[in-house]
């Protein structure tokens, strides 16, 4: 597959261990060691308790999808139109909502509430960026 | 209500405004002069007067090109003046006054200036196209580092998938969205600084070219060259100025999760501004004349229709379908000026607050509303948020 063109993240203390485990093909989150809440994106502090102390905890219910859009525009040269995005929520983890690329369907078949397996992709500076993919079912 | 609101210890006494278009071809430091220039004359008072200078954003501080323009220590040095008081503002600009209020209102200064210029659309002609949001740097920070990479390459794309939660919660469909940019279009049409004047009919909205689902070429707004200068004064000064008007009311709040990836419901961003504005009037939604809400995209008016209280939530969609209410002679005229969809995006609510200004003094020309005694602004989208009353002096 052929990298997607976009803007690559910046890499920090807080997103490396997210942006890592995206090259094996896993989404995982932060977890607090104190009350066990996930949380995304990672912010070295539990949103729940303010514990500081955090690990990683792995995904790999299908989510549902929150919301999305088709974008048609191209924003950049190589950008290939049009694709679609989802704002995917996962109900066994209340603080969690990813953005990513869906594939699967056709764009224009996308759909509030419908279910997704997690994936990722080959993205922008090397990266592998969350790429959901359609489970063919509604929540 | 207390007089002891610091909003009320000062007045916006000038608003002035460079050559606005969609492409002007002069600098951005001469349209911030032209800008400043004008507002401070529209104040009756002198350059030699001013003591606080601001601009929303910093220096630098560019997502875009043609984003930031002029630099504070260059105005001044331009214009001569010696400062109390200074502030360039990244984040936190909930309406373009709020810090030059809180700073004159405090003692800081006595007349400040804040200004906002913009280049966004020779850039866009430059680049041959709109750029992607984030593309003038090589990697993208903070909450942009989850959307760039993945391809919401524009705040059209990340306002998209809220319009489309919107739309599917509350049943508001394109055909009444598209009321608001037509009826502002019509508006525009008196304002003879408006970028695009021409008519614009319902059918030509439907079907113009789709952007970002639902969000098509005309729910967003335009990319301009302009300059926008405000003059915030203390209120004992009232008397050496020529045509002040009140700040009733202002509050600006953040709540939630503040990222266009992590809004729980994007639809509810400005109720918590509002909520602290209202409690800091006796004035009520009724008593509004004119409304100057943030029209980045369409689907922001809706939500801060339902904010300030104007309708109840679900419920600006059926609002402004037809036009008739949000039109002059109607029960709220929005956006009189064209807003930015047709008036230009000069941005952050800078044209929205000198056309609410214009409107209270009685010089909005053909596009006055009679008798305008209050206007409310909603300002920004995304997840900032400021709601003000202005008041006629
Ligand atoms: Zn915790």
């Amino acid at each position: 597959m052929d990298a997607t063109t976009g803007i690559p993240p910046a890499v920090t203390e807080e997103t490396a261990a997210f942006w890592s485990a995206a090259q094996e093909g896993r989404l995982v989150v932060e977890q607090c060691t104190a009350c066990g809440a996930t949380s995304f994106p990672p912010r070295g502090i539990c949103r729940s308790c303010r514990g500081r102390e955090t690990s990683t905890a792995e995904i790999t219910d299908r989510g549902v999808v929150y919301s999305f859009t088709v974008n048609h525009q191209r924003w950049l040269p190589d950008l290939e139109v049009p694709y679609a995005m989802v704002l995917v929520e996962f109900p066994a983890h209340p603080g969690v909502r990813v953005t990513g690329r869906l594939r699967g369907c056709p764009a224009e078949e996308t759909r509030i509430g419908m279910l997704v397996d997690i994936g990722f992709e080959p993205g922008p500076g090397g990266q592998a960026i969350p790429s959901f993919i359609a489970a063919g079912a509604d929540a | 209500m207390g007089t002891e609101h610091l909003e009320r210890r000062v007045v916006v006494s000038g608003v002035g405004q460079s050559q606005i278009g969609r492409q002007v071809d002069r600098s951005g430091l001469q349209l911030t002069l032209d800008a400043i220039t004008a507002a401070v004359a529209d104040a009756g008072l002198r350059l030699d007067d001013i003591d606080g200078l601001a601009t929303f954003p910093g220096g630098g501080a560019a997502n875009l090109p043609g984003y930031a323009n002029g630099n504070l220590y260059e105005v001044q040095d331009a214009l001569g003046l010696r400062t109390t008081w200074r502030q360039g503002i990244v984040e936190g600009l909930a309406l373009p006054f709020y810090g030059t209020a809180q700073a004159v209102a405090t003692g800081q200064a006595r007349h400040a200036v804040i200004w906002r210029t913009v280049k966004e659309g020779s850039a866009a002609r430059n680049a041959g196209g709109r750029p992607a949001y984030g593309s003038t740097k090589p990697v993208a920070e903070g909450p942009l580092a989850w959307l760039l990479p993945v391809g919401m390459l524009s705040p059209v794309c990340q306002v998209a998938p809220y319009a489309m939660r919107y739309m599917h919660e509350y049943g508001a469909t394109r055909e009444q969205l598209g009321w608001i940019p037509v009826t502002q279009r019509a508006h525009a049409a008196l304002n003879p600084d408006a970028v695009y004047r021409t008519p614009l009919t319902l059918e030509a909205y439907l079907e113009s070219r789709m952007i970002s689902t639902p969000m098509c070429l005309y729910d967003c707004d335009v990319p301009a060259d302009g300059a926008t200068a405000i003059v915030v004064s203390a209120i004992e000064t009232a008397g050496d100025l020529r045509a002040p008007v009140r700040i009733e009311a202002m509050a600006g709040v953040v709540e939630g999760r503040p990222s266009w990836d992590q809004w729980e419901d994007m639809g509810r961003v400005g109720h918590g501004a509002a909520r602290a504005m209202w409690e800091r009037t006796d004035l009520r939604p009724a008593d509004v004349d004119v409304a100057q809400l943030y029209d980045g995209f369409t689907i922001e008016v809706v939500w801060w229709l339902e904010a300030l209280g104007f309708c109840s939530t679900g419920e600006a969609a059926d609002f402004v379908d037809g036009g008739s209410r949000i039109s002059l002679g109607g029960e709220l005229p929005l956006n009189t000026w064209g807003g930015q969809l047709s008036g230009g995006r000069l941005h952050a609510g800078f044209g929205h607050t000198a056309e609410a200004v214009r409107q209270l003094r009685g010089e909005a020309g053909e596009r006055q509303v009679d008798g305008a005694q209050v206007v409310a602004l909603g300002n920004v989208g995304g997840f900032e948020a400021g709601a003000a009353l202005l008041t006629r002096w």
